[in-house]
């Protein structure tokens, strides 16, 4: 047993971690998220340059043939920074989509993501219930040269920018999942696009009869690929959230040694040094759970469970984190102006996406 | 003992829902159903209290020689229950539930005239000017300045997170005006007839959930009259703990309200889907969640019930603080399980469609435009009027051998 990363590893986080602290302060990230831009593509075309674009994917597809624990060593400091590009939904997620694929439609895709020309999303969320992939209604009907997909995505990441939407639908007439490419002008599609609480671009995208060309189809029995897919997904989101969480724990243990009252900090009274010492509690099993399944995903024995713990122990150890931090700032917790609510509502946007806690902590026990 | 279900209160509660679902203007309804904290949208919230004044019914824990209703307390319970199940925005504490009562305790007849009236009619809105950038939980450890000049202090230094500063136009607010001996010893209380002295500055704080709720306030050489004093000079801690009990409750209930919460969640919880099938209203853990909320909520409506009645679980040195910590418990837990309806819906920043009188319509519902800056706003909840651990210390203190 090995959980350390490798050497080649060390250097992508450092590599990451530098370009971050020198370009994406928390005053650079507010002025982003408060302009009209959605992102910046100065940071996006840097993702490209250290090499983050092209890493997931194999070495066939024009890829750097990358793992997915070189994905977690750097994907803490995107949640130490609150990055609000959206690399992991359009290359991670939307990404993973088309390469499950060996449809030549998705192959050019992938080589425009993986030089960074160009956003992917993957349209999969459709509101509570879709957590679980049998509660899919987004239905696509087979007629004649192709399908046509009738529905409504909420929560697509960069749905309202991307280039390209892959969209998941039940195939009517079977209970297969299918996984359609649908280009951005397509007719029928209607978008409402919004920013997230944690500073992220995202649409509602309603599908009104979208036609789409048999060449369309990337996959039509995509469950088992969805699933591994939605795996990896949340390993990567589970460390940038481990990264934020780390962020909060040094940001408010450095406040409570700071910020006096009745003459002493306030980290020398017991309840608060308590919580912290709760904060460190959380924040170290997160960190081993995510560390500890990132190895067995390497390993090649990842299982239903083994996710459903990870996304439910994130999930519900950060929200714990995140308002212990608030609690323990006092007001100052309560502003816009402070990074620290900003953690805290990236850390609630990870928990509610892909099934919160109150979900994988279900399926777990039902398993 | 007995509870009073005579048949008369029926018809009081009827009278008073008549009234809640006519009287209220279109945007106030709307400001009621758009309230993400326990400060609803200011300007209806004053139009709502001028309606309630008219009709004599804005301060019914007030005694009645002042404007109270003479209600007992199963009516004032049905009047709460009524408001609530009608989604009106609660009144500002500030005025009716702090200052107000605090002058018909211990304000000179003079100043009963002139602020007493501008309170109940809701033409006043009374800033609280306490806390200080050093000065939070510790509050007697506060230094804006007041010094003596004739007839007048001068007021130097600042407050902040004045809630609604920006939307008053008084202001009562602790100074210091002695430096030597207990820190306790050297407040003094004021009232401060406006908020536009030369010399003051108003800024609003942009709070998580996107909107300006609290404020700095800025005193550089502010000339206020003395007559605007509370109590004695170097003695407004004692006045400040004495509105210290209206503030952490006793007048108003809280229950009615956290009802209200979990029934708006079980109706959204029937129009969601679960993912383990059916809605989330039929899911057995939401129910249980739900159930375990709701027990709490009620415990707490008893105890808010026995201390209106003059139980004596009311005299209890502790009262105050277990109400406080209960009660801002019970808004953040239901508003977790508001927002876990929500799900991914509760994650669109809708600034806009949230404003009162907005044509933006919500993405989804109105209840998940509403459940996530309900949940951020009421992180405030155990941090405001004194935190929680503070009161927890603070009932430690009440037990045998303490
Ligand atoms: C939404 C909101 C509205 C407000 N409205 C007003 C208003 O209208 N007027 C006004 O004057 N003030 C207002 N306040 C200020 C409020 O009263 C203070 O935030 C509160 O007193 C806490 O002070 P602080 O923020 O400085 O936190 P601090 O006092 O710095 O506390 C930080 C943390 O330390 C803990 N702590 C401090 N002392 C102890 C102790 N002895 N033992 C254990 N733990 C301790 C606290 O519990 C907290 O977790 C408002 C605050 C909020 C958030």
């Amino acid at each position: 047993m090995d959980f350390s990363f490798s050497q080649e590893q060390q250097m992508l986080q450092d590599s990451v971690s530098r370009y971050l602290q020198k370009s994406y302060d928390f005053d650079a990230r507010q002025t982003l998220v408060e302009s009209d831009a959605p992102w910046s593509d100065d940071v996006w075309q840097q993702f490209a340059e250290l090499g983050l674009m092209a890493l997931p994917f194999s070495e066939d597809q024009g890829g750097l043939g990358g793992s997915i624990s070189d994905c977690v060593a750097f994907a803490g400091a995107f949640g130490k920074h609150l990055v609000v590009e959206p690399y992991i939904s359009s290359t991670l997620f939307a990404g993973a989509a088309l390469a499950a694929s060996d449809n030549s439609a998705a192959q050019k895709w992938i080589e425009k993501l993986a030089s960074g020309e160009c956003v992917a999303a993957l349209a999969y969320e459709e509101g509570h219930g879709t957590a679980n992939l049998a509660q899919i209604e987004m239905i696509a009907q087979s007629d004649g040269g192709g399908f046509t997909l009738t529905g409504e995505k909420r929560l697509v990441i960069a749905g309202a920018q991307a280039d390209i939407l892959v969209v998941v639908a039940k195939i009517s007439g079977s209970d297969q999942i299918g996984l359609f490419l649908v280009e951005k002008n397509a007719d029928g599609l209607e978008t409402r696009a919004y920013d997230t609480i944690d500073g992220r671009s995202a649409a509602n995208i309603r599908f009104d009869q979208v036609a789409v060309t048999h060449d369309a189809v990337l996959l039509d029995n995509a469950s088992n690929a969805l699933e591994s897919i939605f795996a990896n997904t949340i390993i990567v989101q589970s460390a940038e959230a481990v990264g934020a969480m780390s962020a909060l724990l040094e940001l408010t243990s450095e406040y409570a040694q700071t910020r006096k009252q009745f003459g002493v900090p306030i980290g020398s009274f017991q309840a608060v040094a308590h919580r912290l010492a709760d904060m460190k509690i959380a924040y170290s099993k997160a960190l081993a759970t995510l560390t500890y399944t990132t190895a067995l995903a390497e390993s090649g024995s990842l299982t239903v469970r083994d996710i459903a713990v990870l996304k439910g122990q994130v999930g519900k150890l950060g929200r714990a984190l995140g308002e212990a931090s608030i609690q323990t700032h006092g007001g100052v917790g309560m502003t816009d102006e402070l990074n620290v609510s900003h953690y805290h509502k990236r850390l609630l946007a990870y928990d509610a996406q892909l099934g919160d806690h109150f979900y994988h902590l279900r399926v777990l026990g039902q398993h | 003992m007995n509870i009073d279900f005579a048949p008369e209160l029926e018809e009081f509660r009827t009278e008073v829902a008549e009234f809640f679902a006519t009287a209220p203007t279109p945007a106030i309804r709307e400001a009621g159903r758009k309230t993400t904290s326990v400060f609803a949208p200011f300007e209806q919230c004053m139009q709502w209290h001028n309606i309630l004044y008219k009709k004599g019914w804005v301060a019914p824990h007030w005694p009645e020689e002042h404007g109270g209703t003479g209600w007992s307390v199963e009516q004032r319970f049905i009047f709460a229950e009524e408001y609530r199940k009608a989604d009106l925005p609660p009144l500002l504490p500030q005025s009716l539930g702090m200052v107000g009562p605090l002058l018909i305790d211990l304000g000179t007849q003079e100043q009963r005239d002139r602020y007493l009236p501008g309170i109940l009619n809701g033409a006043d809105f009374w800033a609280q000017g306490y806390s200080e950038p050093n000065s939070g939980s510790d509050l007697a450890s506060l230094s804006c300045r007041a010094e003596r000049d004739g007839d007048d202090y001068i007021i130097n230094g600042s407050k902040i997170w004045t809630t609604y500063a920006h939307h008053a136009n008084r202001m009562f607010m602790l100074v210091r005006t002695n430096n030597e001996g207990k820190k306790q010893q050297g407040i003094t209380f004021l009232l401060l007839d406006r908020v536009d002295y030369p010399g003051m500055e108003i800024r609003p704080i942009v709070g998580l959930d996107g909107f300006p709720e609290q404020c700095e306030v800025f005193f550089d050489n502010v000339r206020v009259p003395q007559s605007g004093r509370v109590g004695e000079e170097n003695d407004g801690w004692s006045v400040a703990k004495h509105l210290l009990k209206h503030e952490r409750g006793g007048g108003s209930a809280a229950s009615p309200t956290l009802l209200r919460y979990c029934e708006r969640a079980r109706a959204a919880a029937a129009e969601t889907p679960s993912p383990f099938g059916g809605t989330m209203a039929d899911d057995p853990v939401f129910q249980r969640d739900l159930g375990e909320l709701e027990a709490d909520i009620a415990s707490l409506a008893h105890f808010e019930k026995l201390a209106i009645s003059g139980h004596e679980i009311a005299r209890d040195p502790a009262f105050p603080s277990m109400n406080k910590t209960i009660n801002s418990e019970l808004v953040q837990r239901a508003s977790v399980l508001m927002t876990q309806v929500s799900g991914v819906d509760g994650l669109a920043r809708q600034l806009e469609a949230l404003r009162v009188g907005s044509n933006v319509e919500p993405l989804g519902s109105e209840f998940d435009l509403v459940a996530m800056p309900l949940y951020l706003n009421s992180r405030a909840t155990t941090i405001y009027a004194g935190s929680n651990e503070v009161q927890r210390d603070l009932i430690s203190r009440s037990l045998p051998g303490a």
